[in-house]
């Protein structure tokens, strides 16, 4: 059964920008890679999702319920990091996070307070003065701290340094063994190649390509095996150019043609805004 | 239907501005139901004949011969008006259209809270701040009233009275609320929820100052409010307090409505 559904879905802002006619859903304990530019309408149908505007044509569902009608009831088991985020500049972190535990009816602070370890953030000082990164850190552990069942991810780790990201990408796995259904949105490959099942592709409103991460790759990206002289070259091969080593041979794939991928979607034409 | 939380964060964000509105209050009705003095009347009608424009713009007028005429005059044309009307503006925009603007709202509305209990629990903490404050006043004017000319002051009209100011800061609260519930951008929310009060209240100071201007009251709100007449059990000024409470009430109901069904692009 799919945990989110999104069928036929359009809204018009007029002079081209919008969402027309976008159909896909996210199957219960995948995780499922929302990419495009900027602009593309990855946030728009995210919205839809969240209950924040209303689905004029086509329908959005989440577990079954209308993501407009029961936006508070779907709530409940959702997670979301917002695109941008805003919290209550007039607060610490430590008094925003205990009043959105409150606000959501929270009891059980142990998850939260684990989050807080695994991305080492120390949320004592006023939101307003904070970097970034520390208030991306704060949407990540407001969003998993209440063990949703699906998690909406809008670029999650913009404004994360490297190290985090890799922290960020482990939690993910992590929730993702739980069968955790999770739809990550994303302008960055990588990210979405390495926990992603499958990928959408959106650009200027229209979804171009919904498919697994390695059918995308098969399709698109060149593979080599190489025959070397012994099976520890062949390792050191592979282990270089990120390949696999059977005995003497190893295989690697050509790296930035994912990337060719996405501009083959994304084409060169300037109307993506 | 309300939610605890948010409404006691904005109750305490509410709570600094309350203490330095009554604390402005305090200062002026304190001065001033001690300036009454039937003496000291004549002083002040003299200023008004010196400068009666000016004097009649703020609603002060000539020939108030009792404390409660003499506080209508010189309480509930200005600073009864206009300071708790600043608080209904500045909180009215920054309990719903500041969150929408700056994106907060998010954080607000992704979460098992319906968005009609939101904005309900917004409003109930912008009523809450305008009662108080009246409330504030009323308590403040009895006890000075009675500290300095024990018995001049009948409780029951200035309870009156102040139920009718009341009435008409809820109307004003309306106007704020609606157009925080209305606009998604501070700048609109503010140019509507401000501007109408203000120009309503310009307008009402031109109508004071006379004859030929006098016709301006039929289209400012602040006329409904008529002190003196709500005083004197005048039917018409009751008539004119529940239009203003009627109006407020829509107001909200149209607020919460708005604000339930829009759509948030945060």
């Amino acid at each position: 059964m799919s945990a989110i559904e999104i069928k036929n879905l359009t809204r018009d802002y007029g002079g081209g920008k919008g969402i027309f006619d976008v159909s896909f859903q996210v199957n219960k304990g995948e995780v499922f890679g929302f990419l495009g530019p900027n602009g593309a309408g990855k946030t728009t149908t995210i919205r839809h999702l969240m209950g924040f505007i209303k689905n004029k044509s086509g329908v959005c569902t989440i577990n079954g319920m209308d993501c407009w009608k029961e936006s508070a009831k779907i709530q409940n088991t959702l997670g979301y990091i917002p695109g941008e985020i805003n919290f209550f500049d007039d607060m610490t972190g430590t008094e925003f996070l205990a009043f959105i535990a409150k606000y959501r009816g929270l009891t059980d602070l142990e998850r939260q307070k684990e989050l807080l370890e695994r991305f080492e953030l120390d949320p004592k000082g006023k939101i307003r003065k904070m970097s970034k990164g520390m208030k991306q850190k704060i949407g990540i552990v407001t969003a998993f701290m209440h063990n949703p069942d699906i998690l909406i991810l809008d670029e999650p780790t913009s404004g994360l340094d490297p190290l985090m990201q890799n922290r960020f990408i482990e939690l993910v796995a992590e929730e993702k063994k739980k069968g955790k259904t999770i739809l990550l949105s994303s302008h960055i490959f990588e990210e979405v190649e390495k926990t992603c099942d499958r990928i959408g592709i959106i650009r200027a409103g229209k979804l171009m390509t919904v498919d697994l991460v390695e059918t995308l790759r098969e399709r698109h990206m060149h593979t080599y095996t190489v025959t070397l002289d012994t099976p520890e070259e062949a390792a050191a091969f592979a282990k270089d150019f990120d390949g696999t080593a059977t005995g003497v041979k190893a295989t690697v794939a050509s790296k930035q043609s994912l990337e060719n991928i996405f501009m083959n979607y994304y084409g060169g034409n300037s109307d993506d805004q | 239907m309300i939610n605890k939380t948010l409404y006691l964060r904005e109750m305490k964000k509410s709570l600094k501005m309350l203490l330095i509105f009554a604390m402005i209050l305090t200062m002026y009705v304190a001065i001033i139901i001690s300036m009454y003095d039937p003496k000291m009347m004549e002083t002040l009608d003299n200023f008004y004949e010196i400068m009666p424009e000016v004097m009649s713009a703020v609603g002060m007028t000539a020939g108030a011969n009792s404390l409660i005429g003499f506080m209508v005059s010189y309480l509930y044309g200005f600073i009864l008006l206009v300071f708790p009307m600043v608080f209904a503006i500045l909180r009215g925009n920054g309990l719903i259209a500041k969150y929408t603007d700056s994106g907060a709202m998010a954080v607000l509305v992704a979460s098992p809270v319906k968005r009609k209990s939101i904005v309900i629990t917004q409003l109930s903490v912008l009523i809450s701040g305008v009662l108080l404050l009246i409330g504030y006043a009323t308590g403040l004017e009895f006890v000075v009233a009675n500290m300095q000319f024990p018995g001049e002051l009948a409780a029951g009209e200035l309870l009156k009275l102040n139920l009718g100011l009341l009435a008409l800061q809820l109307f004003i609260a309306g106007i704020c609320f609606l157009s925080s519930c209305l606009f998604s951008e501070t700048k609109y929310s503010i140019a509507f929820g401000a501007g109408i009060p203000a120009l309503m209240y310009i307008l009402q100071m031109l109508a004071n100052v006379g004859e030929k201007a006098e016709k301006i009251k039929y289209i400012t709100f602040f006329t409904l409010f008529d002190a003196n007449g709500i005083v004197a059990g005048d039917a018409g000024a009751f008539t004119g307090s529940v239009v203003l409470l009627v109006g407020a009430v829509v107001m909200f109901a149209a607020g919460v409505e708005i604000f339930s069904r829009k759509d948030l692009c945060v």
